[in-house]
C-alpha cells in the first residue's frame, strides 16, 4: 500500500500538465458551445486533433492511434489531470471512448483506418445504437434486424437513446442477424452511416429541457449496409458488446469521481444537516478513489474482474446522486434558478450549457439508469462477486 | 496511490486467518460467553507469536489487518484495547504480555511537589476490568500507571464478549516518570483506526453468514438468496463493507505515513464503520428470519461487536461533523488537490 505515485508516473503527469498548459483552448477560442454528444464544434476538433497527433488523447493507445502506449496508472493520472481542470476528454465521447475503443479491439486493419482513427482524430463523430424500445436492461432481446442480400446488410427497425445520433456520422448499431439462435448468440454489430437511404433520426428533448436535445430514435427502414461495415464476427456481437464495455468500465468508475470531485468544489453547506452530507460526500469520494486504485491495478497485472467493477459504478452514480440532491437542496430558493451556473464550468465542460442545480441532479441519473441500472448492478454484485443463486 | 495490499501483507493476512480459525473458533466465543472459559490461553497464543509486538505506528496497515481478521472472528481477549489503545498513549510501558487500557476523559492531574495527583472517573473504559495498565490522558499530558492504582469496576453491557470498566481515581499519586510524553491525537486516530477496522471485520462476519444462508435456508422451493429483494440487501452490505474498509486502510496508511490527512481519515474510517454496521446490521439480521432473532444463533456476536463499536469513540454523526469541519477547512487551499 502506498498514498503516492511513483516517480515516473508522476514525471508523465508533469509532462503531460505542461503539454495542457501550454495548448489549451482558451475562452476566446471556443466560439460556439457543443450541443449534443456527437456534435464537436471546430475549435474544439482541432484540440482533440492536437491531442491525437501529440499522443496525449488515449495515452494507452500506440501512436498510430493517438496514444503514447502509457501504462494504466499512467492513463489514471491523465485523466486526472483533466478531471481537475473540469476538461471533458471529448466532446464526442461515446465515440472515442466505446466506438473507436471496440474498433480498435474487433475492427479489421481497414476499419481503423477508415472509421477508429477519423473519430479518435474528431473528422468525424459516432453514435452508440444498443438499446430498443423493447430492449433496456435486458439488451440481448433487441429486435432489429439484419439480413445479408449479396454483399449488404438490410437492416430494419428501431433504436431509442440513441444520444447524439442527429450529429454524429455513423452510428454502431447492434442487430439481430439469427433470428433462430438462442438470443445471446444471434447479434451482430454494423457500423451503419447516418446518411445511409432508409435511416430517420429523430432527436426528442431531455427531462431538462425540450431543446437539449441529445436523445435520439433512429428508424431502418431497408437500410442496405455494406458487409465490410461488420465489427467483429457474424453473430458475435455480443462479445462486442462485452468487450469494449467491459474495458471501458475500468475507468468509468473515474467519472463519478470526477463529478463528487466537483461537488466538493460546488457544493456550499449551510446547515449542520448540510454539512453532514458534505461529510458523506467527501467520504464517498474518498472511498471511491481508494477502491479504483485497487480496479486499475488488477487492469495493470492484465486481470479482468468485471463484476468487481459493478461495486465502483453503483457506489459512484449512488453516491454523486445524492450529493448533488444534497447540494441542490442547500441552494434554497436559489435552485429554482434557471439556467444558472452552479460551478467554474468552462467552455471544455460539457455542462457548461445545462448547468443549474436541477440539470445537475437529473443528469446523475444516467449514471444510475445507463450503462447497466443500479438495480442490474446489485445483481451482478450478488450473482457474481457474492456467489448467491442465479434466479 | 496503491491501494492492494503487497506481498508480504496478503501473507500476513492469511497467515493471521489460519491461526485465528483454528484458535479462537465461534465454539471459544461460545463458550467464553455461556461457560465463563476463560480467554486468557487465547491471549497467550497471541503474545506468543508476536503480535504484542505491533507497537510502531509505522505497523498500522500490518495491524489492521490483524485487527480486522481479530473482529471478524469476536476475538475475546483484551488485544484492541491494548494494541490500538493504550500502548500508541504509553508506548514501551508494557511488557508484551501485559494488557492495558485508555482512558481519554474525566481525569484531572495537579501538580503537586514533584509529582501528580490524579483525579476523576470515566465510564465505558474498554477492557478497563482486566488491564495491567493504564493509560490516562489529562490536560496537563499523558500518565501511565498500574492499574491496580485504580478502583475498576466490570459494568455490564449488551455485548456478552466485549469487557467495558468503570475507573476511578482518587487522589492517586503518581510521579513525573509516569508522564509518557505520548501525542495523544495521534493516539486517537489509531484508536479510531483500529475501532474501525474491528467493526468492519465483524460487519464482513454478518454478510458471511448471510450468505451461507441464502444458499442453504429454502423457502418456496428454492433458496432464499435467488430472491431479488435479498440479493439487493446483500449487495448493499457489501458495497458499505468495501467502502468503510477502503477508508479504513486509507486512514491506517496515513497513520503509518504520518500524511497530514491523518484526522480527516481516521474520522472517516469511524463514520464509515458506523455506516456500514447501520446497514449491515439491519439488513443481516433480517435476511437470517426468526434464525437470526435467538441467543443459540452466532450471529448475535458479530451483530453486538459492530453495534458497540458505534457506541465507542463518537458515532458516525459526531464524526461526519469533524470530517466536514476538516475537510472544509483543507477546501480553503485547494480543495481538489487536498482530495485527489
Ligand atoms: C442519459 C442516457 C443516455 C443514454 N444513451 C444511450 C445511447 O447512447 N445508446 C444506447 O443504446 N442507449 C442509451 N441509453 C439507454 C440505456 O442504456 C437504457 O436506458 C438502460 O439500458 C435501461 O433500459 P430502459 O431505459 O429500457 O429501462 P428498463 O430496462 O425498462 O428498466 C426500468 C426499470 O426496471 C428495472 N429493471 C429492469 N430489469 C430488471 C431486472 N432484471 N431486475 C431488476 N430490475 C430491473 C430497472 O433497473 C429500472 O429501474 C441512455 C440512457 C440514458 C438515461
Amino acid at each position: 500500500m502506498q498514498l503516492t505515485f511513483d516517480d515516473d508516473v508522476e514525471a508523465f503527469r508533469a509532462e503531460f500538465v505542461a503539454f495542457l498548459e501550454a495548448n489549451l483552448p482558451s475562452a476566446g477560442e471556443a466560439d460556439r458551445p457543443s450541443r449534443s454528444t456527437a456534435d464537436i464544434p471546430e475549435w474544439a476538433r482541432r484540440w482533440q486533433r492536437l491531442q491525437f497527433d501529440a499522443g496525449w488523447l488515449l495515452p494507452g493507445n500506440p501512436p498510430e492511434f493517438g496514444g503514447r502506449n502509457a501504462g494504466i496508472l499512467q492513463q489514471y493520472v491523465h485523466l486526472e489531470e483533466l478531471s481537475k481542470r473540469r476538461i471533458l476528454h471529448s466532446f464526442n465521447p461515446q465515440g472515442v471512448g466505446i466506438i473507436a475503443a471496440s474498433l480498435l479491439s474487433f475492427g479489421t486493419p481497414e476499419q481503423k483506418r477508415r472509421w477508429a482513427v477519423p473519430l479518435l482524430r474528431a473528422e468525424i463523430t459516432a453514435a452508440l445504437g444498443m438499446s430498443e424500445p423493447g430492449a433496456g436492461s435486458d439488451l440481448a432481446s433487441l429486435r432489429t434486424r439484419a439480413v445479408l442480400d449479396g454483399d449488404h446488410f438490410v437492416v430494419n427497425g428501431q433504436k431509442v437513446w440513441t444520444s447524439g445520433a442527429h450529429d454524429a456520422d455513423v452510428i454502431l448499431t447492434f442487430v439481430r442477424t439469427d433470428p433462430d439462435a438462442p438470443k445471446h448468440k444471434g447479434i451482430s454489430v454494423l457500423l451503419i452511416p447516418s446518411d445511409t437511404p432508409g435511416v430517420t433520426r429523430r432527436p426528442f428533448g431531455s427531462i431538462a429541457s425540450p431543446d437539449d436535445l441529445d436523445f435520439n430514435e433512429v428508424f431502418f427502414d431497408n437500410a442496405r449496409v455494406p458487409a465490410e461495415n461488420l465489427v467483429g464476427p457474424l453473430n458475435g456481437g455480443w462479445g462486442v458488446a462485452n468487450g469494449s464495455l467491459g474495458h471501458e468500465r475500468t475507468l468509468l468508475w473515474l467519472i463519478f469521481a470526477e463529478r463528487l470531485a466537483d461537488l466538493l468544489v460546488d457544493f456550499h453547506p449551510v446547515t449542520t444537516l448540510d454539512e453532514d452530507r458534505y461529510a458523506t460526500l467527501v467520504m464517498d469520494a474518498h472511498a471511491l478513489r481508494w477502491m479504483g486504485s485497487a480496479a486499475l491495478a488488477r487492469e495493470a497485472r492484465g486481470e479482468q474482474d468485471v463484476a468487481a467493477l459493478s461495486v465502483l459504478k453503483l457506489l459512484g452514480s449512488e453516491a454523486a446522486q445524492a450529493a448533488t440532491e444534497a447540494a441542490f437542496e442547500s441552494a434554497g430558493a436559489d435552485a429554482l434558478d434557471h439556467p444558472v451556473l452552479t460551478g467554474p464550468l468552462s467552455h471544455l465542460s460539457l455542462e457548461a450549457y445545462v448547468s443549474g442545480w436541477f440539470e445537475r441532479y437529473a443528469r446523475t441519473f444516467s449514471g444510475t439508469i445507463a450503462g447497466g441500472t443500479s438495480e442490474i448492478q446489485r445483481t451482478i454484485i450478488a450473482e457474481r462477486v457474492l456467489g448467491l443463486p442465479r434466479g | 496511490m496503491q491501494s492492494e495490499f503487497d506481498e508480504d501483507q496478503r501473507l500476513w493476512q492469511s497467515t493471521v486467518r489460519e491461526v485465528l480459525a483454528k484458535e479462537c473458533t465461534p465454539a471459544l466465543v461460545r463458550a467464553v460467553v455461556d461457560a465463563d472459559a476463560d480467554p486468557a490461553g487465547l491471549w497467550q497464543t497471541y503474545t506468543n507469536l508476536g503480535w504484542t509486538q505491533l507497537v510502531d505506528a509505522s505497523e498500522m496497515v500490518e495491524l489492521a489487518i490483524l485487527v480486522e481478521e481479530l473482529g471478524r472472528a469476536t476475538d475475546p481477549t483484551p488485544f484492541l484495547a491494548t494494541m490500538t489503545q493504550f500502548v500508541p498513549l504509553a508506548p514501551g510501558v508494557a511488557e508484551p504480555k501485559q494488557t492495558g487500557a485508555a482512558v481519554y476523559e474525566g481525569v484531572t492531574a495537579r501538580r503537586d511537589g514533584d509529582g501528580w495527583v490524579l483525579d476523576g472517573a470515566a465510564r465505558h473504559v474498554l477492557d478497563a476490568d482486566r488491564a495491567d495498565w493504564l493509560a490516562v490522558v489529562t490536560a496537563e499530558g499523558v500518565f501511565a500507571l498500574p492499574a491496580a492504582r485504580a478502583t475498576i469496576r466490570r459494568v455490564p453491557v449488551f455485548d456478552p464478549v466485549l469487557h467495558v470498566g468503570e475507573v476511578t481515581l482518587a487522589g492517586v499519586r503518581v510521579a513525573d516518570g509516569a508522564l509518557t510524553g505520548a501525542d495523544p491525537e495521534k493516539a486517537r486516530h489509531q484508536a479510531l483506526t483500529g475501532l474501525a477496522i474491528t467493526m468492519v471485520g465483524a460487519c464482513q462476519r454478518v454478510l458471511d453468514l448471510v450468505l451461507e444462508h441464502a444458499r442453504t435456508r429454502q423457502q418456496f422451493g428454492v433458496p432464499i438468496g435467488s430472491f431479488q429483494a435479498v440479493k439487493h440487501k446483500a449487495a448493499d452490505m457489501h458495497v458499505a463493507i468495501e467502502r468503510a474498509r477502503a477508508l479504513a486502510y486509507f486512514a491506517a496508511l496515513t497513520i503509518a505515513t504520518n500524511d497530514p490527512r491523518r484526522r480527516l481519515a481516521a474520522s472517516m474510517a469511524k463514520a464509515s464503520a458506523g455506516e456500514c454496521q447501520s446497514v449491515v446490521f439491519r439488513h443481516g439480521l433480517q435476511l437470517f428470519g426468526g434464525m437470526g432473532y435467538t441467543w443459540e444463533n452466532d450471529l448475535q456476536f458479530a451483530l453486538k461487536r459492530a453495534k458497540a463499536g458505534e457506541a465507542l469513540l463518537g458515532g458516525a454523526d459526531e464524526h461526519r461533523a469533524l470530517v466536514a469541519k476538516e475537510s472544509l477547512a483543507l477546501t480553503g487551499v485547494d480543495s481538489r488537490a487536498a482530495h485527489v
